[in-house]
């Protein structure tokens, strides 16, 4: 009884995973096909003129290039069902390890951008909501409006400037100082290079999350029910933890997750910014490098990752409100 | 030539927002104080030099890692490996791992016989069969190391090499320069990332896409390197500028643009190099000819002698220096400035805009319709010049050029696009180029008709078949020394050449000087000429860096 619907959701979105990472890659592999850059001379580079024809041929052996790209892609699908996802030409090295290894550094900082902007959206969205028509709420409101239409790479560079440049509170590069071997970076240096990138890509986020609140909350507070709980003599905030709160999350908790796309391709501009070695910086590296096999696994591994996101958005609806079920 | 090196790829990522932060730290370094503490800001520590430890930002991380059968170690020390021969300081080929080497009549067969007391860092001997081993996996590995005229490498026992050619290649001394050795015992896909080799340095630990720090090799069989660990700092030039101006680096590498201001407690050193930049002219007319992929194929007016070796003789290439590199260069009047092969007699008086005249003039060029550009037959004196767009350098020496050519009758257009546009046209207009390298191989793929099938080798489609000869001799030399009367004949024997005086085949602009910031304190010999590539050749004989203050 319990677990049917359960199951009937597994087996749609699991379906859905598919044809979607599949969609993704022959996509991926068609832009790629069509894209102006040579791997081959991307890879041999300045080295071009001692390069003769015949390790031309070998270089091209090597990473599959004499092949056309539609044999490229049966091959990489025929790896993938195995497990392989093949070798990256940038990095020589397994495309699963320079993703996790990447994506290890990256996560800490997705992770900490992720949590502010949920917190501070959801806060500054209630309070703008709370007080529509202030002057909090016209600040808050230019504010996210104002971030909302600032390309990232653009908020970066200022914050850079700010933080790194004239006040020299944060450092400008890196994801750890410079000459310190692995095992001797603390805990508080390590925290430091990760927080204005951390900062930045939460500002985005901030914007979307405050603005839909705050729509929302004005929304549940013109009803009926809360001007009879008003009526009943219940205070502006109690209205707003006991009515407002669990009208607001919904929505909230949906672009929450939904917003980890996002924060996952800022996360390519800003760490580009930041000189910070994660997977974003590899996405850029795989790109304009025509790297195919490391490229596929990075729009591979951030498609599961919003999918994922997605996923877990829909399994926390029915926790926040009991009236949504699994699969219904 | 820097088409799409990584570090200068551009793009959306790397060079808009690499730009523009870049522009906006240089901007914001022009007060000496103000960037003294973006460097406070780079690095919460504090670090000075000392023979115990050094930084550099010299830029130069190889992503691949560092295998030498993959590539690794081409130019400046391969750190962890050593090869069997190494250039000095004058460039001139001296022993490393090798104690001798012969090359038999025919060219066919290299004999190199190698040191007996050479460990590697994991204690193992270096044997002859480890060097049989690299030249094999390196012949067959693909990648940016070429081997490919290696037939096989045999150990004919513990300390000699029989390197066996399919033909003979006077260049492949070379290989012998470049190709760091490894242990057979412990190479393979994970080598990359935990190199073991018989160089003066080992691996400490490699922090990909921020730095590479490394420590002397006890086992080194070598003199003792001076300086104990070195921290090699992946940083953009300004961010390492910056690093340097706050004394937390002790050798940066900086663009001419930075070199013109002072850090205190560092010298700029101006180092030499063969990192050319030249123009680059179609040879043969427009027959309708193309490429294998379609390409048009030559230029109506390059194509005239006349055109190309006026063009030679009109350029002021000091005026060049003095206003595009800041002073940083030298003139170039060929593709092999200030190394041994150079044939200096192949360089002309140039800034004679009165003897480009008579050049025109005697080839049968008039201003008939009083424009100001000369006619031929009704061929306008009149070409495109294109440069890539995202070289700000390459752009000025374009525009220089063109107003340099102005006054005698030739109209050049200067057009900048990306290297995707040019590729295609770069067979039928004429293309700011930047090569340079120890490599002569690098001479024959620019002028032997046979290396022209639509690529960048000889993408001007230049052919004489005298040269081709001479070419030939050169790379079937059975030595570099041997080869190297060739190479210069080549360039210019008195009746022929590709250069100037010649067929003009290009015309040479200039030489880029590469700066570098060095700390007072620290001594780094006598540097080479360096290479194209600004940044790790100055690594060459880092061995020999010392710390001399206490």
């Amino acid at each position: 009884m319990q677990l049917r619907p359960i199951l009937t959701f597994t087996a749609q979105k699991l379906l859905r995973l598919g044809l979607l990472l599949l969609a993704v890659a022959v996509f991926t592999f068609v832009l790629l096909s069509l894209s102006p850059i040579d791997p081959l001379q991307a890879y041999i580079g300045a080295d071009m003129m001692q390069i003769s024809p015949e390790q031309r041929a070998l270089i091209a052996e090597r990473w599959g290039l004499d092949q056309p790209m539609i044999v490229r892609f049966w091959d990489w699908l025929g790896q993938l069902l195995q497990g392989n996802w093949g070798t990256s030409m940038v990095f020589n090295q397994p495309v699963s390890e320079v993703i996790a290894s990447r994506f290890r550094v990256s996560l800490q900082m997705l992770a900490i951008a992720w949590l502010l902007s949920g917190l501070f959206g959801l806060g500054l969205g209630i309070l703008a909501g709370a007080f529509a028509g202030s002057w909090g709420d016209r600040a808050i409101r230019l504010y996210a409006y104002t971030l909302a239409s600032s390309p990232t790479f653009w908020v970066a560079l200022l914050l850079l400037i700010t933080f790194s440049v004239s006040l020299q509170v944060t450092p400008i590069c890196c994801a750890a100082p410079p000459g310190i071997l692995a095992a001797d970076v603390t805990f508080w240096q390590h925290l430091h290079h990760l927080l204005l990138p951390a900062i930045t890509l939460s500002i985005i986020g901030i914007a979307n999350i405050a603005l839909h609140t705050r729509q929302k909350l004005i929304e549940v507070l013109q009803s009926d029910y809360i001007l009879f709980a008003r009526a009943q003599g219940e205070s502006r905030w109690g209205v707003i933890r006991h009515h407002g709160l669990r009208n607001l999350i919904l929505p909230a908790l949906t672009l929450q997750f939904a917003s980890l796309s996002e924060l996952f391709g800022g996360s390519v501009l800003v760490e580009q910014v930041f000189a910070y070695p994660g997977l974003g910086e590899a996405t850029v590296q795989a790109a304009l490098r025509s790297d195919v096999p490391l490229l596929v696994g990075i729009v591979f591994f951030s498609a599961l990752f919003v999918y994922t996101g997605n996923t877990l958005a829909d399994l926390a609806y029915p926790i926040v409100d009991p009236r949504i079920r699994l699969g219904g | 030539m820097s088409i799409i090196k990584p570090s200068s790829v551009c793009s959306l990522g790397a060079a808009l927002l690499g730009s523009a932060l870049g522009t906006i730290l240089v901007g914001c370094g022009a007060g000496p104080t103000e960037s003294a503490d973006v460097s406070d800001s780079i690095a919460a520590f504090s670090q000075t030099g000392s023979a115990e430890q050094i930084v550099l930002a010299i830029g130069g991380e190889r992503e691949e890692g560092y295998d030498p059968t993959l590539g690794w170690g081409r130019y400046g020390s391969p750190l962890f490996q050593s090869t069997l021969l190494k250039r000095n300081a004058d460039l001139n080929i001296v022993n490393d791992l090798a104690t001798d080497y012969t090359a038999s009549e025919d060219g066919l067969t290299w004999t190199v016989t190698i040191r007996d007391d050479a460990l590697f860092s994991d204690g193992e001997p270096l044997t002859a069969a480890d060097v049989a081993y690299t030249f094999n996996q390196a012949a067959v590995s693909g990648g940016l190391t070429d081997v490919t005229v290696l037939a096989e490498a045999i150990a004919l026992n513990d300390t000699t090499i029989e390197l066996r050619l399919k033909q003979p290649q006077s260049t492949f001394v070379n290989r012998l320069i470049t190709l760091g050795i490894v242990p057979e015992h412990a190479h393979g896909p994970d080598y990359a990332r935990n190199p073991i080799g018989s160089g003066p340095y080992q691996l400490v630990q490699w922090d990909e896409g921020q730095q590479l720090i490394v420590e002397a090799n006890p086992r080194y069989y070598g003199e003792a390197p001076g300086i104990q660990r070195l921290v090699f700092l992946f940083v953009e030039e300004d961010a390492g500028f910056a690093a340097a101006k706050a004394g937390q680096a002790q050798v940066v590498s900086v663009p001419q643009a930075l070199a013109v201001q002072s850090i205190d407690g560092m010298t700029l050193y101006d180092v030499a190099s063969v990192d050319n930049r030249g123009l680059m002219f179609p040879y043969v007319p427009d027959t309708g000819a193309t490429t294998p992929d379609g390409d048009p194929i030559g230029n109506d007016v390059t194509a005239d002698l006349a055109i190309r070796q006026a063009v030679n003789y009109a350029i002021d290439r000091q005026a060049l220096v003095d206003g595009v590199l800041e002073g940083y260069g030298s003139p170039a009047y060929g593709p092999v400035s200030g190394l041994a092969w150079e044939e200096t007699s192949a360089n002309i008086e140039d800034a004679q805009p009165t003897k480009a005249q008579e050049l025109l003039a005697a080839g049968g060029w008039a201003d008939n319709d009083g424009d100001g550009v000369l006619e031929k037959e009704g061929l306008n004196a009149e070409f495109t010049i294109l440069y890539a767009a995202n070289d700000s350098t390459r752009q000025a020496l374009a525009l220089a050029a063109a107003e340099m050519l102005k006054p005698i009758g030739i109209q050049a257009n200067v057009e900048g696009k990306s290297w995707d546009e040019i590729e295609p046209e770069m067979h039928s207009n004429v293309v700011v180029f930047g090569w340079g390298s120890h490599d002569q191989t690098e001479m024959y793929n620019l002028y032997h008709s046979q290396s022209a099938q639509g690529d960048y080798f000889n993408a001007g489609y230049y052919a004489n078949q005298a040269i081709d000869d001479i070419l030939d001799l050169a790379m079937g030399a059975p030595s570099e020394a041997e080869a190297i009367a060739f190479w210069r004949a080549a360039q210019w024997d008195g009746n022929q050449g590709f250069t100037a005086r010649g067929d003009a085949a290009w015309a040479w602009l200039v030489n880029l000087d590469h700066t570098y910031f060095v700390s007072d304190c620290l001594d780094i010999g006598q540097p080479q000429v360096e290479p194209h590539g600004h940044g790790w050749p100055i690594t060459a004989n880092i061995t020999e860096w010392e710390w001399t203050c206490s």
